[in-house]
């Protein structure tokens, strides 16, 4: 059941009237006279608050982000009123009827020239258009000036949209019984977001109830608390009968979280053996015009950069970042995080170094990558690459895709034939960071632990509660048979529950490659002790000491006898009498798991392409595609499949595919799936994935997470393996997605170059 | 508001219901009807999350007012509960990880039963162009298309 | 995403259906497949307030041999065509554009006429008739009359069609049996509506070349048709395409112009 599946007597629909300008002063908002008590703008709550969002930085400006727009408009798609009626028709035909008078003011689209001074601002009191601008620097930075070689090269990754296949949905009433605010949500994460309602709405957190029943696809989208969500329950608290807000995808694509959307502007130093040396540059981010709670999408800034060196041994990074604010959609998290931008650039950037030098890319990745003698390795950026072997990943991914068959079938090729091309990507995702990395980042809410209950109810029957919230990662599989594995019994026997802040325990949500590690690493150290109590009372039963007994297939056994855990929990919940001396009734234990090392587990990997590129229409096609990784001990291999497949799936959409563009006036030309490109199965080969496994030293089982990495390196494997279709003419692809347009305009562009000198040489 | 008289068999079960003729018969199964493994993913055609039958014909419900279906026999997935061939997809959906958050799941049953009516033996291409307009953003895809090659390699003559 | 409200109707007759066509004026539209209308009425960009159902009216189903042409029911989908299981006296081209029109369910219920009075710049059917000479049969409250395609496209969405009028159907010529056809579709994911097709018939020394996806309607490319015809070496016939398509896309725009260029080539060397 999803959220739009919710059922209650009453039900009423909503529908928002939005902007149809990116940028204007909110001069008034007529309703229609006949049926004024059923729209609502933002001067029909005075008890509102507008919560502080992004990093507690004094330097982070704030840009207060209103239920309903207030004052101003700042993008297309605002929301500006809510219309309540029977059905969402109605509700549409309501909205129709409200004007909404805008004076529009110019409008700012690009966030490189956001920055200029004379530039239009967005908030008047801010000196410029930046949420904040930082400096990041470390290593040898005398290294850029005496660098013997440099390149200077400009990346560019598009925005577009999260696109969950379910899109957001509310549905918000009040419970008069239990007084209480029942919202059912589609999120990754209903306790922080019954945190954040709670404050919006002024209502103490115990009279807020966020379920989030089935959610379908989040991918960081549903990670963030949108004003759409407050004003449905706000509405939810006037009206008296359960309202709904279920999104359409005009509506998604408009005005819901959007991602990616960086800008690099960056020279790398190297030696002529193509030794790395260093990266220095501007990194502009797009982040849109508000910064959403609870943490904005400023991370996208610092993880750029941090994440500019790559796995590679560079000695010096200097980038400066402009997380910058433009009269478009507020962006946010989307799986990889700001990392499939870096990786964009890096891995390009290695590539036009090899081409520069005459060398094979992937001698060049041999020649600079961190080896497994080297680890743990900290990159010049500070990240701690805790295990793992890169060179191998790399052999094991040419080996895959056969770099020799490739370069003999590109010299073979005859005038007229398609182009083929290689290409390679290497990636790192970090996974399961906590305290120390997201307090380092002052992060309002820092996840940086899980939570289980575990209890065991009178038959042996296992429940199993925990904050994370399964949206496809198949938590009910992982988890059931990490605490089937710790309790000794079938994971049959074991139900998982989430998704209801009245029935699990505090807890942080799905996000960030997490779940693994803590939510696993939680149920597992929680149904240890819940088994050495088990065994305590199963010594007891038999009279046997506790030392001599051990747990085994749902019983406990001595060297004489045995009993079952449905007579351990009978006696542990019923039975009070039959439990050793001054032991506690039940079976029940609430634990928190955080890794003894918070600063994160690197995953990482080598994706490898094989593209045809067809040169008169710039058609692009993939041929193969293989992936070799290492997310450490796997729980379960076809979930991790699932997980690479469908993350390569997301990256080759941002890399191909997926875009939004905008005019200059702001308006978003990519509003239905007719403008926006969703690849399908047509679209999407079957990835071959090959796996090792080092274990992480700090987790419970050596876990690493997955859910982004197949995301991350696609945009940069597919450029690398257009351009090398295109060596023999120096072309570069520098921007997503590599729409058949773009391909062929680079292409062109690299031939008429080559024309021109060839031209001054004759 | 005007509302058109319609006689429906739903999963076969004879329905006359009064409806405004702009309701979709997307919305007409999920709102009147109370069948909720229709979803809606786009309402412009584009998804395939809201597929049905129509007289046994694939139809996106989204692009149907239920007014146009008068007289006709809808399908969904609940009255495909019995379907012999809907349940060896079922579990090759399983078996093949299929589904991650499940949201496209039952548009892609509908395509993948209707090529399976349609060609017994079909190959990996042809399983991919049926599923084009198929959008599933969690899974790639591979699991899909593995499960209904695995379902046609299991199917019996007279399924 | 739900439509603005309208009045539905579903005439028993053709002739039913062209008084209440005739009736409403300017805020009817006939509604056959719905796969194009629906997608606009949803987003409420149709401004129509009054639907008149053609899609089960046997006139618009038929199919008939005419000798040297047949005529094609409007209400024939795009999946009859594409299974087979209506006539193709195009040896294959329709079928071929038929299986390459948007998806499997969409193809069930669109129609050719549906395809053909939307006059979608980009779409398949107008460009195929086009190039196979067709003409529309059209009843309206003036009775019948036939348009030849060339007049019945005239612009973005737009036809020569006439208030009240409904396309029954297509009378399309049969091929001969060593006609040559090709159909050259470049979309950005399959099933996607056309950045560039081309459609190319070939009876002998009679060559019909098509493009859409570029202006505003399918257009004849007659100077570049007769060129190759005429034997011109091929740089020569290429600049005449250049010159044929630089006066279809609007805006300078070389990509475009490319890649319509290499759409039209291909469909030329596959009748070569
Ligand atoms: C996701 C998607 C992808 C698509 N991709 C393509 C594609 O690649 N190529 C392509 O060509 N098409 C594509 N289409 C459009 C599709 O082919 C439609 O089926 C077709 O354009 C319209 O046919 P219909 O019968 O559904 O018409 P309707 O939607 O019912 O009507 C379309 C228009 O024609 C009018 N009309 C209908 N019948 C008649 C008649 N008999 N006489 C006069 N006027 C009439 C209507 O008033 C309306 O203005 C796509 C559609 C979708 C939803
Ligand atoms: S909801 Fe009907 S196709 Fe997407
Ligand atoms: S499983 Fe989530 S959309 Fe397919």
């Amino acid at each position: 059941m999803f959220v739009a599946d919710v059922r209650l007597p009453g039900l009423q629909d909503i529908a928002f009237v939005r902007s149809g300008v990116a940028h204007g002063r909110l001069l008034s908002v007529n309703k229609p006279a006949d049926d004024r008590e059923r729209v609502f703008t933002i001067d029909d709550f005075d008890d509102l608050n507008v919560l502080e969002a992004g990093p507690e930085l004094e330097a982070f400006r704030q840009s207060p982000y209103p239920a309903l727009a207030s004052g101003k408009v700042r993008y297309v798609g605002q929301a500006i009123a809510a219309c309540v009626a029977t059905t969402r028709a109605r509700a549409e035909d309501l909205a129709e009827r409200v004007e909404v008078e805008i004076d529009e003011l110019p409008a700012v689209v690009d966030a490189v020239a956001a920055m200029q001074p004379g530039s239009p601002r967005l908030f008047e009191n801010w000196a410029d258009n930046a949420f904040i601008a930082r400096t990041i620097s470390a290593g040898d930075l005398n290294l850029f000036s005496a660098s013997p070689m440099r390149l200077k090269r400009r990346f560019r990754m598009n925005r577009h949209a999260t696109v969950s296949l379910e899109i957001r949905g509310v549905v918000a009433h009040w419970d008069a019984r239990l007084e209480e605010l029942v919202v059912h949500l589609s999120t990754q994460g209903g306790h922080v977001m019954r945190l954040g309602l709670a404050r919006a709405l002024g209502l103490p957190e115990n009279q807020v109830r966020v379920i989030a029943p089935d959610v379908g696809g989040g991918f960081g989208g549903k990670n963030r608390l949108l004003p759409e969500e407050i004003a449905v329950c706000a509405i939810a608290l006037k009206v008296g009968h359960p309202v709904r807000w279920i999104e359409d995808r005009r509506e998604h694509l408009l005005a819901s979280v959007h991602c990616r959307d960086h800008h690099y502007d960056l020279t790398v130093c190297f030696e002529p053996d193509g030794t790395l040396l260093g990266i220095e540059g501007d990194v502009h981010i797009d982040a849109g015009a508000y910064a959403l709670w609870p943490t904005g999408s400023f991370m996208e800034a610092s993880m750029a950069a941090g994440n500019l060196p790559g796995p590679y041994r560079m000695k010096a990074l200097r980038v400066n970042t402009f997380t910058v604010a433009t009269n478009k959609a507020p962006m946010g998290p989307y799986r990889g995080v700001a990392r499939p931008g870096a990786c964009f650039a890096i891995e390009r950037m290695v590539d036009e170094v090899a081409q520069h030098l005459g060398i094979e890319p992937y001698e060049m990745r041999k020649r600079n990558l961190v080896k497994r003698t080297e680890m743990p390795y900290v990159t010049v950026a500070g990240l701690k690459l805790d295990t793992g072997d890169y060179h191998d990943s790399l052999d094991t991914a040419a080996k895959m895709i056969d770099i020799s068959a490739i370069r003999r079938r590109q010299k073979e090729r005859k005038p007229g034939e398609p182009r083929v091309g290689i290409g390679f990507a290497v990636y790192t995702e970090q996974s399961g960071h906590g305290v120390v990395e997201w307090s380092k980042r002052k992060s309002r809410v820092v996840p940086g632990y899980e939570s289980a209950n575990v209890r065991m109810l009178p038959d042996g029957s296992v429940n199993i509660s925990v904050g994370v919230q399964n949206h496809g990662q198949g938590h009910e599989t992982t988890l059931a048979q990490i605490a089937a594995h710790e309790l000794g019994i079938d994971p049959s026997q074991i139900r998982i529950r989430y998704g209801d802040t009245a029935t699990t325990p505090f807890g942080f949500g799905t996000f960030a490659s997490r779940s693994i590690v803590f939510a696993g690493g939680a149920v597992g150290v929680t149904s240890r002790r819940l088994a050495e109590k088990i065994r305590l009372i199963g010594a007891h039963l038999l009279q046997a000491a506790p030392e001599s007994v051990r747990i085994e297939n749902g019983a406990v056994l001595s060297d004489s006898g045995s009993v079952g855990f449905g007579e351990i929990a009978r006696a542990a919940n019923i039975r009070q009498e039959m439990l050793p001396e001054g032991m506690e009734p039940l079976l029940e234990f609430t634990g928190t798991y955080e890794p003894k090392e918070s600063a994160g587990v690197f995953s990482y990997g080598t994706h490898a392409v094989v593209v045809e590129v067809d040169e008169a229409t710039g058609g692009v096609k993939i041929l193969d595609y293989a992936v070799s990784e290492d997310c450490g001990t796997m729980i379960n291999p076809m979930i991790v499949d699932g997980q690479v497949q469908g993350g390569i799936s997301q990256g080759i959409g941002t890399g191909l595919y997926e875009e939004i563009p905008f005019n200059a006036d702001g308006q978003p030309l990519a509003t239905t799936f007719g403008e926006y490109m969703m690849p399908c199965a047509t679209e999407i080969p079957t990835v071959r994935i090959a796996h090792s496994v080092t274990p992480a030293l700090v987790t419970e089982y050596g876990v690493k997470g997955v859910g982004e990495g197949g995301a991350i390196a696609p945009p940069a494997a597919l450029a690398n393996a257009v351009a090398d279709a295109f060596r023999d003419c120096k072309a570069s692809f520098n921007e997503t997605p590599l729409t058949p347009r773009r391909v062929w305009e680079a292409a062109q562009a690299a031939m008429t170059r080559m024309e021109a000198a060839a031209e001054t040489r004759a | 508001m005007k509302m058109t008289e319609i006689s429906v068999r739903v999963n076969g079960v004879a329905m006359k219901s009064s409806v405004e003729p702009r309701t979709s018969l997307a919305d007409y199964v999920r709102e009147t009807c109370g069948l909720t493994a229709t979803h809606l993913g786009c309402e412009h055609g584009a998804c395939g999350a809201c597929t049905v039958l129509v007289d046994d014909v694939l139809t996106r419900s989204c692009l149907k007012f239920a007014a146009m279906c008068d007289d006709r026999h809808v399908t969904t997935l609940e009255g495909l509960a019995n379907d012999p061939l809907t349940d060896l997809l079922r579990q090759c959906f399983h078996e093949s990880h299929a589904l991650q958050c499940g949201f496209c799941t039952p548009g892609m049953l509908m395509a993948a039963r209707d090529l399976l009516r349609r060609n017994m033996t079909p190959d990996e291409i042809t399983v991919r162009n049926a599923l084009a307009g198929h959008i599933c953003r969690c899974t790639g895809y591979s699991g899909i298309v593995h499960a209904i090659l695995l379902a046609a390699s299991r199917l019996k003559p007279d399924d | 995403m739900k439509p603005a409200a309208f009045d539905y109707h579903r005439p028993a007759t053709l002739a039913e259906a062209i008084d209440l066509m005739e009736r409403f004026g300017d805020s009817a539209a006939a509604i056959s497949g719905g796969q194009s209308l629906v997608p606009l009425m949803n987003l409420r960009l149709s401004p129509s307030d009054q639907l008149v159902d053609v899609s089960r009216l046997a006139e618009l189903q038929q199919t008939r041999d005419l000798g040297d042409s047949v005529f094609l029911g409007a209400g024939l989908t795009h999946a009859m065509f594409e299974d087979g299981a209506a006539p193709d006296p195009a040896n294959g081209l329709m079928r071929q554009a038929a299986s390459h029109i948007a998806y499997r369910a969409v193809r069930c219920h669109g129609t050719i006429g549906g395809s053909v009075a939307m006059a979608d710049p980009a779409a398949d059917w107008p460009a195929v008739l086009l190039a196979l000479d067709a003409a529309a049969l059209v009843r309206g409250p003036m009775g019948e009359r036939r348009i030849a395609m060339d007049a019945l496209l005239t612009g973005t969405y737009t036809t020569s069609l006439e208030t009240g009028e409904i396309i029954t159907g297509f009378e399309v010529p049969k091929l001969p049996a060593d006609a040559r056809t090709s159909y050259v579709k470049f979309n950005r994911k399959v099933g996607a509506f056309a950045s560039s097709l081309a459609v190319a018939v070939r009876q002998g020394e009679a060559l019909r070349l098509v493009l859409a996806g570029a202006g505003p309607r399918a257009t004849l490319l007659a100077a570049t048709a007769a060129a190759f015809i005429a034997g011109a070496p091929k740089t020569s016939v290429r600049n005449t395409l250049a010159g044929e398509v630089a006066l279809i896309v609007e805006a300078d725009d070389p990509y475009a112009c490319a890649l319509h260029i290499a759409t039209i080539l291909r469909a030329i060397e596959e009748i070569s």
